[in-house]
């Protein structure tokens, strides 16, 4: 039997362990790609300049929480409140599932260049939008205080149909008893919303907040086409710092210890969103 | 006596230069490198459109075969990087921007400098006449003392301007930095798009390490430059930190909003929608400008030297792209034959002529064929531009795209109308750190 895994187990060890364990490595190394020194070993000093002296990986950490927890949020909120609202009976439901679904299907490059036009302040149409309702006009992504939120704009548009989808199925598993119960016991439709609908889908919508995290933590696609961290370093996350630090600077010494932080990051994260599943609420 | 004596060396002296170069032309030897084989790297880029329909003609002159491969811009950097730094490349000839990434593949001892190439008369043919480049695309070429290429093509950073505009309202086309505000003020808000509608007096790039080209002709302007004679900082001394200062509140004031996002292509097509009265930017954008397709300016845009500072000092920038052989060719001889070849008068004004590339040989410009596909006026800002100008459209250093982020984020800084003084000095440390931690021997 084990010939049979053999192969396979082959090919994650060359494809995923090896990688992972090389980044380690180089991680504790300064190198530089283009030079003709080989790499210098310098224990943890990529790890103490990111965090003591780098205020642009400092600012690119802050970002990339700030970012995670904005997008997450509405997400999750916007997700639930529609799956609520789809799994209800009417008239043209599948349609309008599989319409709201479409987001999330288009490729993330075409829909950030789309967006990226209706956000132009000169020419777009988003602060026509907004005049309409008496805000702006906004900068959006050309200003420094706007940039993150407008990215999770996008960004959500482009997600919350996965929490949407999980929860439509999460909602189909709920039973129907305690709810049956609940009316005899003259509960109110939010009563029965918290008490029952709510802590039942819970293990559910931990699972959509875990993708979603996940996802957000190492946004990238959006995030480079639109504005490559821009205005100056104001949406510049942890992935597009490390691929700036990678591939253009070609320190890849650097870039590999703050690839080890961001996959630390990400890890930590998921082993609190998974501990919150399985504990109490 | 004497004068008999003058007008015989005169004479003399024109049948030498009248028979010599057709006469050495026969004795130049094309075909002293035939049966070998080149692999020429080329970046996807209007020189490389213009220059493969010729490519033949190199084949059949001197016998040798060339294999090129064409790349999107990044995968080309990438892809020449990769190879060079493996030390096993096959690469005979690539395009290269040495104000990019000269210093780096220098330092790395990836050039073959062709200095010994120019001065053998058995290698370079008599009439290639390499002080034909205008002065400064040839110091463009020049690498810590060495020659490292050959210009294939030249831009200036320089002043594009609404004729029209200018006319209407009466305005003085700025020839200094101190006009070029002035102007911007007064354009800004005015009347100037098809229907009638108001555009701005300005628009630059604002996008972080793109709007360092830009800039570095503003510095240049303004009296300051990159780094000083210690290699130390220096674009955060006074008039460095004027320079920033200018570009900020320039593009604060009297440009579009969200300026700082704005690389070239959101830049040229708010001018090209008739959008602004103004735009600094390279002159090798004038096709993007002068597209029936998609432009709204066609023929009302003026081509001007970029302005010059308070103390008369030029700005323009010469950024050339040349081609440059590694030192690991194996057919070097080839190489720098078709070096010589793709630079040579005739293709020069070929690629002008047929393409309206901008080449680098004075000659071309005094061509009236090579005027055929640029416009009229801008032949004074590329050609003064590159006899004045500086070739240092980006810090002289190893780490250039680094330098790049770091210096655009003050300019950003500058643009958003913060602390320009400390941004410039945060800008200086980090490109200080930045050498010293790249360019340690």
């Amino acid at each position: 039997m084990p010939v049979f895994t053999g192969p396979s187990v082959l090919a994650v060890t060359l494809l995923m362990a090896f990688p992972v364990a090389y980044t380690l490595y180089m991680s504790a190394h300064s190198w530089f790609a283009s030079s003709l020194t080989s790499p210098q070993f310098v224990g943890l000093g990529n790890f103490r300049r990111a965090f003591v002296e780098d205020d642009r990986f400092r600012n690119a950490l802050w970002l990339t929480v700030y970012f995670t927890g904005l997008a997450t949020l509405l997400q999750l909120m916007l997700g639930v409140a529609i799956a609520l609202v789809l799994n209800r009976p009417f008239r043209g439901k599948g349609l309008v599932r599989s319409i709201f679904l479409l987001p999330m299907v288009a490729t993330p490059v075409a829909i950030a260049l789309v967006w990226m036009m209706m956000y132009n302040p000169t020419l777009g149409v988003m602060n026509y939008l907004v005049g309409l309702v008496g805000l702006g006009p906004y900068k959006w992504v050309s200003n420094a205080a706007v940039v993150v939120p407008a990215l999770v704009i996008v960004d959500t548009w482009e997600w919350t149909p996965l929490i949407t989808l999980i929860t439509l199925a999460g909602l189909a598993t709920l039973p129907i008893e305690p709810y049956e119960s609940a009316l005899i016991d003259g509960a109110s439709s939010a009563q029965m919303f918290w008490r029952i609908t709510l802590p039942l889908l819970r293990p559910t919508i931990i699972v959509a907040l875990l993708f979603r995290a996940i996802d957000c933590l190492k946004t990238f696609d959006i995030i480079y086409v639109m504005t490559q961290g821009g205005p100056g370093f104001a949406s510049e996350t942890l992935n597009v710092y490390t691929f700036q630090v990678g591939l253009f600077y070609f320190h890849i010494g650097y870039a590999s210890s703050l690839l080890v932080i961001l996959f630390a990051l990400v890890l930590g994260v998921s082993l609190l969103l998974i501990k919150v599943r399985r504990g109490a609420w | 006596m004497i004068v008999t004596r003058r007008a015989w060396l005169v004479a003399m002296a024109i049948v030498l230069t009248a028979m010599s170069p057709a006469f050495a032309q026969q004795q130049f030897n094309w075909q002293q490198a035939k049966g070998s084989q080149l692999r020429v790297m080329l970046n996807k880029h209007p020189w490389q459109g213009a220059i493969e329909p010729h490519l033949k003609e190199f084949e059949a002159l001197t016998g040798v075969k060339l294999v090129t491969e064409v790349y999107p811009e990044d995968q080309f950097r990438a892809k020449v990087l990769v190879e060079l730094t493996s030390g096993a490349s096959s690469i005979d000839v690539f395009m290269s921007m040495p104000a990019q990434e000269g210093l780096k593949y220098m330092r790395a001892g990836w050039l073959q400098p062709v200095d010994e190439f120019l001065k053998n008369p058995a290698l370079t043919a008599p009439d290639y006449n390499w002080n034909d480049f205008l002065e400064k695309t040839r110091d463009a070429m020049v690498i810590e003392g060495k020659i490292v290429g050959v210009p294939i093509q030249v831009e200036n950073a320089s002043l594009m301007y609404r004729k029209d505009v200018f006319q209407k309202y009466n305005v003085k086309v700025p020839t200094t930095l101190e006009e070029l505000e002035a102007a911007a003020k007064a354009l800004n808000g005015k009347a100037m798009t098809d229907d009638g509608q108001p555009g701005y007096g300005i628009v630059a790039r604002g996008k972080r390490a793109a709007a360092t080209s830009t800039f570095a002709a503003y510095l240049h302007a303004m009296g300051s430059t990159w780094l000083g004679p210690n290699r130390e900082p220096m674009f955060n001394n006074e008039d460095g930190v004027k320079a920033l200062d200018l570009y900020g509140r320039l593009l604060r004031q009297y440009g579009p909003p969200g300026s700082e996002n704005n690389h070239w292509y959101e830049a040229s097509s708010i001018f090209s929608q008739g959008k602004s009265a103004m735009y600094t930017d390279s002159n090798a954008l004038f096709p993007v400008i002068e597209d029936p397709q998609k432009s709204k300016v066609i023929g009302k845009v003026g081509y001007a030297l970029f302005p010059r500072g308070p103390k008369g000092q030029y700005g323009s920038t010469v950024a050339v792209w040349g081609l440059a052989m590694p030192k690991t060719s194996q057919n070097q001889k080839a190489a720098w034959l078709f070096m010589q070849w793709a630079t040579a008068k005739e293709q020069v004004l070929a690629v002008q002529s047929e393409k309206g590339v901008l080449g680098a040989r004075d000659s071309v410009w005094k061509d009236a064929k090579g005027l055929s596909k640029v416009p009229a006026d801008l032949r004074e800002s590329l050609t003064v531009g590159s006899k004045v100008g500086t070739p240092l459209w980006n810090p002289p250093v190893v780490a250039v795209a680094e330098c790049r982020d770091a210096i655009g984020a003050a300019i950003v800084v500058s643009i958003q109308g913060g602390d320009v003084r400390a941004a410039d000095n945060k800008a200086a440390a980090d490109v200080k750190r930045i050498m010293a931690e790249t360019e340690k021997k």
